[in-house]
């Protein structure tokens, strides 16, 4: 097995084609599981989505049960404990599926994801035999409870309080917790608090306890069926057995698991935004003015060409990044009694890319869904189509799971935390970058030169940021959400890129397709790219001094734009002869 | 109890169809690949039995390139305990009675009380498939049974005649029955037993062990039915309607000659 990429080191290194991974690597499990969750949801959940998003009472629960039954609860558990240990690239192809579905895939991700990871990765023996196999048939279902009124993003500023008691059998719980999805169903709730005030710490807590109650139903603007509601423990009773890893390291819990929980956003990010171009390109199929289909207009054809552009991307980036996580769980001894929180710190090692990821797939879709409701035209408004439920529930992607703006701040600081650790050479990479810029960059010949471009840009700015601002550098947002950008923008266009390749030197079916796809994406998405780098680098100097980064911003960039009109046209062709999304 | 149920790997029916280079057969590429509507019901109906009488060893056979094993896996995943896979990149040639001669002479030794086969394949429909094996094997066969009862060592089948009439066929063991829409409604595989499919026993053999008949039909040609003229709806007086329609009648078929 080749060695894992450290996470982040694509920025400076370059990706062959064949180390990532991709949906056409899907092996023959992949591919019955994703059947069956297409089955599953297709009877089950999508023939029943007005009564889901009217919170049918017990049909939520109901649904989790039957998922249950499919094995659809336990990918992540170890057999042990009733689970299927399956791999990364099948929790992945779930979420994705279920991503299309809305309020299911809270409550399922709830469930599954965030709601079970911390007993899953940090519980200790006692813990998992007691809750896991439960988890798996839906017998009990789970929350994760973090979000506070007054801490969201400042995750650590939570002001629950747990106090031991004075026989020293419980903790006692006091606080609120708002934004909780399934709430209003579950029966355990992974909470957050901190023991004598200072020590944030994670707790199991029994959601039929005394003193725990609920608040009533959120009116969201989407995912209506999913529940949400604020939970408050009023003196509540938690047995000291049931906090979970170590006191005072209730961050360790929470931070690893919103990795995971970023990727697995991601994946349902694609899902949804595969749904809304299917619906879309359908829809301008069969609408008809002027006597012939939408779709043969050039602006519509643009927009599905745009819309599965965006999608091919992040679709490519979720696998790329599942890939990476599977290579890491699979690396790693987990099988001792700490074999959950290996993983978890294996894990870590990518944490850059799921924020990554996430921010990207959420933000790809944000246009999928947008674009989706400008096709329908007027019927995009009226909720009798499904795009219009697509477009509401795909808003708060971009908010919960760390926001995008903290997801951004995330991987800039964290490059330049690892950087300036030395975990990650990335200074080096910026002076060869520098040497490369007095000797002269040669024109960019295609999308793969463009990869290596955006690369290039990223490590130019930071190296101009870093000696501008120094450590000061981790308080300029601006700035570091720019850096984000290249750095995502990078890592997606590559993904891309690779996947495309990959296809061609495979001979896959479709290849020329991915290919047009990979570029079209890469060739616009430069731009941004560019932009991005313009704005970090006038904010960062002035005069002749700017004058001269804006010029090795110009011989970073020098390429011959492809005639993106005509490839778009190609690409709405396909989508449009399949009525659906297809790669 | 031994149990074997054959399937095929036909292409999704929603794919876009093109005539291959050879005039024969449809151009494979770009298709997406499943199981046979019909063997979805052999196969669950098998498992039923197996997981009725439980001491039960239930086979699944296919033929074809190594891309059937994905469609075998799924029957593995839905409860037979082993796969034989009869490696064939031209199986897609291959007409009825040579697919039943190689069935049967694989089964022809190894005891099977109880063959199931789907009542067609939705490529080529021919639906001679199964019976033919039983033909082969000396055994009956109950063609589109849509009920099914196993029984000491006895079967008894509701089987779909025409116009919707239905007839009750029993039969003793060893027999082999094919299976219409409506026998049942095929599980989909769980998680678990995605995973658990992985380690079972897939044996491949090479089709020319298993090819001992020759072909009796020759495929001459495969051709999209040529497309009808549209409809045409006749407006006006009756007096006109009945003189328009003599007129067509006369100049564009032979029923008035």
């Amino acid at each position: 097995m080749q060695t894992l990429p450290k996470g982040g080191s694509f920025l400076f290194e370059t990706t062959a084609p064949r180390n990532i991974f991709t949906p056409e690597d899907f092996d023959d499990e992949h591919k019955l599981i994703a059947e069956t969750v297409t089955h599953f949801l297709a009877e089950y959940v999508f023939s029943r989505m007005e009564e889901i998003d009217a919170k049918k009472e017990g049909l939520m629960r109901e649904l989790l049960v039957e998922a249950g039954k499919l094995g659809l609860l336990g990918a992540d558990i170890p057999e042990q404990y009733d689970g299927t240990e399956t791999d990364e690239i099948c929790t992945t192809i779930i979420a994705e599926k279920v991503g299309a579905t809305g309020s299911f895939a809270i409550a399922h991700g709830g469930h599954t994801g965030i709601g079970n990871l911390p007993i899953v990765y940090f519980g200790n023996e006692a813990q998992k035999a007691a809750y896991l196999p439960a988890i798996v048939t839906a017998d009990k279902i789970s929350a994760y409870a973090l979000t506070e009124p007054g801490s969201g993003s400042d995750a650590l500023s939570a002001t629950s309080k747990a106090t031991l008691s004075t026989d020293g059998k419980h903790y006692i719980l006091n606080g609120s917790k708002t934004f909780i999805s399934n709430a209003g169903i579950a029966d355990i709730f992974i909470v957050y608090a901190k023991i004598d005030g200072d020590k944030f710490s994670a707790f199991i807590v029994d959601g039929h306890s005394e003193g725990l109650t609920t608040g009533a139903e959120e009116h969201k603007m989407g995912l209506k069926g999913s529940s949400t509601r604020s939970v408050f423990f009023d003196n509540v009773n938690v047995p000291v057995e049931n906090l979970l890893y170590e006191a005072g390291k209730g961050h360790v819990v929470a931070f690893n698991i919103l990795n995971i929980g970023r990727h697995k956003i991601a994946a349902n990010a694609v899902g949804a935004a595969k749904l809304a171009l299917d619906e879309s390109a359908r829809y301008a199929n069969e609408r008809k003015q002027f006597k012939v289909s939408i779709a043969r207009f050039g602006l519509i054809k643009e927009k599905l060409a745009e819309m599965a552009i965006r999608t091919f991307a992040a679709e490519s980036a979720v696998y790329r990044t599942g890939g990476l996580l599977n290579d890491m769980m699979h690396s790693l001894d987990r099988s001792g009694p700490d074999g959950g929180r290996i993983t978890a710190k294996g894990i870590e090692e990518y944490a850059l890319e799921c924020s990554m990821e996430k921010v990207f797939a959420s933000e790809a879709e944000a246009f999928v869904v947008d674009e989706g409701v400008q096709i329908h035209g007027g019927y995009g408004y009226i909720a009798e189509y499904p795009i219009e439920r697509l477009y509401r529930d795909a808003r708060v992607r971009r908010i919960f799971e760390g926001t995008n703006e903290i997801n951004r701040n995330l991987i800039s600081t964290t490059l330049i935390r690892r950087a300036a650790k030395r975990a990650l050479p990335l200074m080096d990479a910026v002076s060869s970058v520098r040497s490369r810029l007095t000797t002269g960059i040669p024109v960019r010949k295609d999308a793969g030169d463009l990869v290596q471009a955006t690369k290039d840009a990223f490590l130019f700015t930071l190296g101009i940021a870093t000696d501008t601002f120094g450590d000061e550098l981790l308080k300029q947002q601006e700035i570091l959400g720019r850096l984000a950008d290249m750095a995502l923008l990078a890592y997606a266009m590559e993904s891309a890129w690779c996947r495309a390749q990959k296809a061609v030197m495979n001979g896959q079916s479709g290849a020329k397709h991915k290919e047009n796809m990979a570029n079209a994406f890469i060739y616009t998405t430069v731009e941004k790219v560019i932009l991005a780098a313009k704005e970090a680098l006038a904010n960062l100097a002035a005069g002749d001094e700017l004058v001269k980064m804006q010029a090795n911003v110009a011989m970073i960039f020098q390429y011959t734009p492809v005639d993106i009109i005509a490839l778009r046209r190609e690409i709405a062709g396909e989508i449009s002869e399949a009525g659906k999304y297809i790669a | 109890m031994k149990i074997l149920v054959c399937i095929k790997q036909v292409p999704d029916m929603e794919s876009k169809f093109k005539v291959a280079a050879s005039g024969k057969w449809y151009d494979t590429a770009d298709l997406a690949w499943r199981m046979n509507e019909y063997d979805e019901y052999a196969v669950e109906q098998a498992v039923q039995v197996k997981e009725q009488v439980g001491d039960a060893d239930l086979t699944v056979l296919c033929i074809g390139g190594e891309r059937v094993k994905e469609t075998m896996k799924k029957a593995l995943a839905m409860g037979c305990d082993r796969g034989v896979h009869v490696a064939d990149d031209k199986a897609a040639e291959k007409e009825p009675f040579e697919i039943a001669g190689i069935i049967a002479e694989f089964a022809r030794d190894k005891q099977f009380d109880l063959i199931f086969t789907g009542m067609q394949s939705q490529d080529r429909g021919s639906a001679q498939v199964g019976v033919l094996t039983a033909e082969m094997l000396g055994i009956p066969s109950i063609s589109t049974i849509v009920q099914f009862a196993y029984a000491d060592g006895r079967i008894e089948t509701r089987r779909e005649l025409e116009g919707g009439v239905k007839s009750i066929v029993k039969a003793a063991a060893p027999a082999l029955v094919t299976c219409q829409l409506g026998l049942n409604t095929p599980r989909y595989p769980t998680l678990p037993n995605i995973m658990k499919a992985k380690k079972k026993e897939l044996l491949s053999l090479p089709v020319a062990d298993l090819l001992k008949v020759d072909a009796r039909q020759e495929t001459g040609k495969m051709y999209f039915p040529v497309k009808k003229g549209g409809g045409l709806v006749l407006e006006g007086e009756i007096g006109q309607l009945v003189d328009q329609l003599i007129q067509i009648l006369k100049e564009k078929t032979g029923v008035l000659a």
